[in-house]
């Protein structure tokens, strides 16, 4: 696998190498001048398109790549300032740094000039390739015959030149930008644009793992590592098991009006889930509904009683205390989660082979077998992949814990606390807290390496067993 | 016997479930009619009912309130949002699932590991790149952010798109369609459900997000926000006292439409979900 | 055949997409866009010098009035229930300056949540924006805040009362103008259970609703409320000279029996720690019959006493049998001005419009809040009002807020231990430690 890939790249610049080598005078010159061999080919149109990119490449570098791309190294360094004249109420400001301007700035620019070395190069093979196609005496498209092609053969490159502006300008230098912002002192006391930041390498990811009496971001990583892949382990397996079991007691057989039931329970998950989630959260509230009818039922003296209710407590804590909190989200979640996970429950049974089953029976297996050896293993190897998804999702569910615990949770562990942590958070909701509300951007960013590494490991043990084995044509 | 008694049984399981699963949307329903502003905390129902409510959210908005203009705010953003992210996941599914080049597979594995990012994490630098591009605080902005990534989500539709058969494809390419009219008049057409599914889904996307339209429509100026961010705001500690029955009535009205898409919706999800993954 | 030259043709598109779309505009925001804005204000401030030399050179106002030719556009920030009275006040603001074009936006931040939006992005804040004095420090420390280094229509400092423009001032310098005195904490009750005289002491107050079946709310997991009796039984917490760290005793020896008493008051199950918005409906359904809170709950506790609504000073209570006054924090509403105008100098006047002494006025009469301008704090009609009163009363007691922002969250996590009894059963004294450690954290 490895070498593989080395031989590719290797490849790629030997490709490269011979062209520069063997090509003639117009492919040399295309080292210099992109359009160079297009026009000696006659390709008049695809030379100055070449043309026009390399002059549009060498304004963007001056005019703005390398006046960001200079001040890199140190994100700045004229602070803001400002004078205030009162006789004509009226300020002058200074020509300052904005280092986030600069960082992000810097890596767009280091992202096109990345993208235009691979055009670069692509180009010059190009040139040579049409060099040896005129060589052999074979044609040579015009530019009508360039177009056709894009909607023929190459049509794939028409089809993804716009979700890939789209990706690149909302997913990948987002990311290229919150990975910088992992190695700089970005926080509150350095806040562009009244304060610069700057470089500090691997600081931030030790105080991830430092656990000191001031710093306890290893303590809270630790904890909140552990409680995020209990949760989406809990949340994922309770909603996928109550959502077939719900979906194979509707369609059963004895049941009358399955479609009845099952708009029911469509219902509660019609709502928003903001709406849905923050209308529970007041139903659980320590002085809340659901609260009070406890107490007059009976059910928070029963609890104290038992213990599960601190004694000087007139409430139950649903949401307030660590252990209720958790899985109160918890049983919220499957409130949440089911009906989704039995609508696709319900498709795949009613795909499940008759015959198996019907032969199971005649065997003398009871439900229950028939369930555990065939209907579960069925469901697993149609909903496995999704399943996976399902985690990871889990993993990031920013909705549920945000929405049920924002506002309402407060922690009552110190040392949680002290990395403004909470005992329910997840990675994602502890980093959105933390640049929401605290401005440590530095410290959301490491962590949020670390959510995108964890999600990313999951997500490819899945998908390149199905993507890898192609299975896509079998099925045709 | 002891047949019936467990058809009477299994019913009044389903009807306990349902019970629980209905008691909050009830809550919510009960509530948005209710005459007393606040929480109600000691009674299930109101005690007095009224249509106040409503009439605050469609007849007279206040400082708090203005939720038409809310709710214009958010179907034209939902109605841009689910056209381009449509034909962004339509154009990804097909090169994906019916086109061949090289580095397809790769560029998959890519894809969907970068799919499963959440924006959450990078919202600051995806708010610094609008503001350098000038779209904060505006419409144009929310539709990029809830857009522009669309194509990653490609997933599903592609599992779909496997399952339309070569040979279709085969023999229009004899007959000397270009791939551009296979995409247009074969699978396009075929891939009805999917399509449905995936306009439905990306039109409910504004409708849900209180992050992103948080952080982008930044101004404070409440005639520019959606639906989720006015609700969201009611619930300010300052507000709740006051607005809490209010928002119920908000959430009503929001999830009618809602509820109906996604009753439509279910079907083709389901279609999707497991045609995929049986393929992928 | 020419696979490449079509990728590479594509690629130019992308390019030349980013280049107009991000690149350019990029290019034009960063360091331009301040040149930009300070050579247009250079050259109008130019221009005014010459005008103001030859006619009235001491009248910036007017300077200002003739400097402006465009179509003045700022946007203001403030809560929601002080919609209704801003616009008005923003009528008459329009009005004062009738030879200037105004467009004024009104957006709604609340006053305690103000610094959240802003310290996001300076530059896309509000030009003037109210906000509550905790937050001064976070917000000058950001660069959020233009000094009032001048004012033009009244004295801000002489006017306001000291405590107000104590809150208004970092290291010596006035960053903003005081709009209300109210935004401390004082004890509100239902006198038909109460007597003047239970509400002197807490455990006596306790005992009083106890017999009556009935609560008394304070918000005790809340570094806010949790510092009236740390501060009250002599136990500090002060910042730093630095501005952002904290210098905190509520670990030295005796402070473990503040602890005690805290655990032990709320063990009775009378005292509830309970968050504002419960407070409030539990207050309008009867159950709360006394609550720590503050003016903006005035509302909601004479709607649900009617006659019998009282306020008064904080009560005592006892710490290892020794009755202690309870402390709180003096709190104040003030108007910013953002650096990041456009139009700094209009966005001061306005800042100073909506702050004097007829505004506040208006703001006491429209919504019973406290005004900090001497004058119109000393009317009969601000006077008369029992949450101002009480207000007052309890002003011997408090203290301005200067805390950092490491004191909030390990404070609240103490309440919240003491309020529900100290489940873990750790060791009080261990218990402050770690949270004077939490508290007096540098900030990294």
């Amino acid at each position: 696998m490895m070498k593989k890939i080395l031989n590719s790249i290797g490849n790629y610049f030997k490709e490269f190498g011979t062209a520069v080598a063997k090509g003639d005078i117009w492919v040399k010159l295309s080292l210099i001048w992109m359009g160079a061999g297009y026009i000696a080919r006659k390709q008049i149109i695809n030379g100055i398109i070449m043309t026009l990119l390399e002059a549009v490449f060498t304004i963007m570098c001056v005019g703005y790549a390398a006046p960001n791309l200079a001040k890199f190294g140190t994100l700045g360094t004229v602070q803001f300032e400002q004078v205030f004249d009162p006789l004509t109420l009226t300020s002058t400001v200074n020509d300052y740094d904005n280092s986030f301007l600069i960082l992000l700035n810097s890596i767009i620019s280091l992202f096109l000039i990345v993208v235009f070395v691979i055009v670069y190069i692509a180009n010059v093979k190009t040139v040579y390739r049409l060099q040896q196609t005129k060589e052999n005496g074979r044609h040579i498209n015009n530019f009508r015959e360039d177009i056709r092609a894009l909607f023929n053969e190459k049509f794939h490159i028409t089809l993804l030149t716009l979700p890939c502006i789209g990706v690149v300008l909302m997913n990948i230098l987002p990311i290229l930008v919150l990975i910088a912002v992992a190695f700089t002192n970005y926080d509150q006391q350095h806040m562009p644009p009244s304060a610069l930041f700057t470089w500090v390498g691997f600081k931030n990811f030790k105080s991830l793992f430092t656990n000191s009496t001031t710093i306890t971001f290893g303590y809270s990583f630790g904890k909140i590592l552990i409680w995020t892949l209990e949760w989406a382990v809990l949340a994922t397996f309770t909603t996928y098991i109550g959502g077939i079991l719900l979906a194979k007691f509707i369609n059963n057989k004895a049941t009358k009006w399955p479609k009845f039931w099952r708009t029911l329970f469509i219902i509660a998950i019609a709502v928003p889930q903001f709406v849905t989630l923050l209308l529970v959260r007041n139903f659980f509230a320590d002085s809340g509904i659901v609260n009070t009818i406890c107490a007059n039922i009976g059910l928070t003296d029963f609890l104290k009683k038992i213990g599960l209710v601190a004694s000087h407590l007139t409430y139950i804590p649903f949401l307030t205390d660590p252990n209720w909190a958790k899985i109160m989200i918890v049983l919220i979640n499957i409130w949440v989660g089911v009906p989704y996970q039995m609508l696709i429950a319900t498709g795949v049974l009613m795909n499940i082979p008759e015959d198996q089953i019907e032969s199971a029976r005649i065997d003398g297996a009871n439900s229950f077998q028939i369930f555990a050896k065939i209907t579960m293993p069925y469901m697993l190897f149609v909903t496995g992949p999704a399943l996976i998804t399902d985690f990871v999702k889990n993993i990031n569910n920013f909705n549920v814990i945000y929405l049920l615990t924002q506002d309402v949770f407060v922690t009552s562990d110190q040392m949680l606390a002290n990395s403004n942590a909470k005992e329910v958070d997840l990675l994602v909701t502890w980093l959105f807290r933390l640049t929401n509300e605290y401005y440590n951007y530095k410290m959301a960013s490491v962590i949020g390496i670390f959510v995108f590494i964890i999600c990313a490991a999951f997500t490819l043990i899945t998908f390149t067993r199905t993507i890898k084995g192609d299975k896509e044509d079998q099925f045709r | 016997m002891k047949k019936q008694v467990r058809f009477v049984l299994r019913h009044v399981v389903l009807l306990l479930l349902a019970v629980i699963w209905l008691v909050p949307i009830v809550w919510l329903v009960v509530t948005s009619f209710s005459g007393y502003k606040g929480i109600n905390t000691a009674h299930f129902f109101p005690q007095t009912w009224s249509l106040d409510n409503y009439i605050t959210l469609f007849l007279k908005p206040d400082s708090v309130v203005q939720y038409q203009a809310w709710f214009t705010n958010t179907l034209v953003i939902a109605i841009f949002t689910c056209i381009i992210s449509t034909v962004l996941v339509l154009m990804v599914a097909y090169t994906m699932s019916c086109l061949r080049f090289k580095g397809r597979k790769g560029l998959m594995s890519f894809s969907i590991i970068l799919n499963m990012f959440p924006g959450v994490l990078s919202m600051i630098a995806v708010y610094f790149i609008l503001k350098s591009l000038g779209l904060t605080n505006s419409h144009v902005g929310m539709i990029i952010v809830y857009s522009a990534g669309a194509g990653l989500g490609f997933l599903i539709a592609k599992g779909f798109m496997d399952t339309i058969s070569v040979s279709l494809r085969e023999a229009a390419r004899l007959e000397g369609a270009s791939e551009a009219q296979i995409f247009w008049k074969i699978v396009i057409p075929l891939s009805k459900p999917i399509i449905v599914y995936t306009v439905i889904s990306s039109f409910l996307v504004p409708w849900g997000d209180f992050v992103f339209a948080k952080l982008i429509l930044n101004s404070g100026i409440s005639s520019d926000w959606t639906v989720a961010i006015g609700l969201y705001n009611m619930l300010n500690k300052s507000l709740i006292n006051k607005y809490f029955s209010i928002f119920c009535a908000g959430g009503v009205v929001v999830s009618i439409p809602i509820s109906i898409l996604f009753v439509i919706m279910q079907k083709f999800y389901v279609e999707g979900i497991t045609g995929g993954s049986v393929k992928g | 055949m020419k696979k490449k030259l079509l990728a590479s043709l594509l690629t130019l598109s992308m390019v030349a997409a980013m280049l107009t779309g991000c690149g350019g505009a990029a290019k034009e925001e960063a360091p331009a866009d301040t040149t930009e804005a300070a050579t247009e204000e250079a050259a109008p401030a130019e221009e005014t010098t010459e005008a103001a030399e030859s006619t009235e050179a001491a009248d910036p106002v007017a300077n200002l009035i003739a400097a402006t030719t465009d179509t003045v556009s700022l946007t203001v920030w403030a809560s929601e229930e002080d919609h209704t009275l801003t616009t008005e006040l923003l009528e008459k603001f329009k009005a004062q300056y009738p030879d200037v074009t105004f467009d004024i936006k009104l957006g709604s931040e609340s006053e305690s949540t103000a610094k959240d939006t802003v310290l996001t992005d300076v530059e896309a804040a509000a030009d003037v924006y109210a906000f509550a004095d905790d937050q001064i420090n976070e917000l000058v420390a950001a660069g959020a805040l233009q000094a009032v280094s001048a004012t033009y229509t009244y004295d801000v400092a002489a006017e306001n009362v000291a405590g107000a423009v104590e809150a208004a001032t970092v290291d010596g310098t006035l960053y903003a103008y005081p709009m209300t005195a109210d935004n401390g904490y004082f004890m509100f009750y239902d006198s038909s259970v109460f007597t003047e005289d239970d509400v002197q002491s807490l455990e006596k107050m306790i005992e009083v609703a106890d017999a009556a079946g009935k609560k008394i709310g304070m918000d005790i997991s809340n570094g806010w409320y949790i510092y009236s009796f740390f501060q009250g039984a002599g136990y500090d917490l002060t910042l730093n000279d630095d501005g952002v760290t904290n210098s905190c005793t509520w670990n030295a020896e005796g402070a473990v029996d503040v602890a005690q008493a805290i655990m032990d008051l709320c063990a009775t199950g009378v005292l509830v720690d309970m968050g504002d918005e419960e407070m409030a409906t539990a207050i309008a359904e009867g159950t709360v019959v006394a609550a720590v809170n503050g003016t903006w709950r005035a509302e909601t506790a004479s709607d649900a006493w009617g006659e019998n609504y009282a306020a008064t000073k904080l009560p005592t209570f006892e710490v290892a049998g020794e009755a202690k006054q309870m402390s709180s924090y003096s709190g104040y509403k003030l108007i910013g001005v953002n650096p990041y105008s456009k139009n700094v100098g209009w966005s001061m006047l306005l800042a100073e419009f909506l702050t004097n002494a007829e505004s506040q006025a208006a703001r006491f009469e429209a919504r019973g809040l406290g005004p900090a301008n001497i004058e119109v704090a000393s009317s009969q009609a601000v006077q008369e009002n029992p949450a101002i009163a009480a207000l007052a009363a309890q002003a011997a007691y408090a203290t301005p807020q200067r805390v950092g922002g490491n004191f909030w969250t390990p404070a609240e996590t103490l309440g919240q231990i003491l309020a529900s009894g100290n489940p873990d059963g750790t060791d009080l004294q261990t218990l402050l430690d770690t949270t004077v450690e939490g508290i007096t954290a540098p900030v990294q």
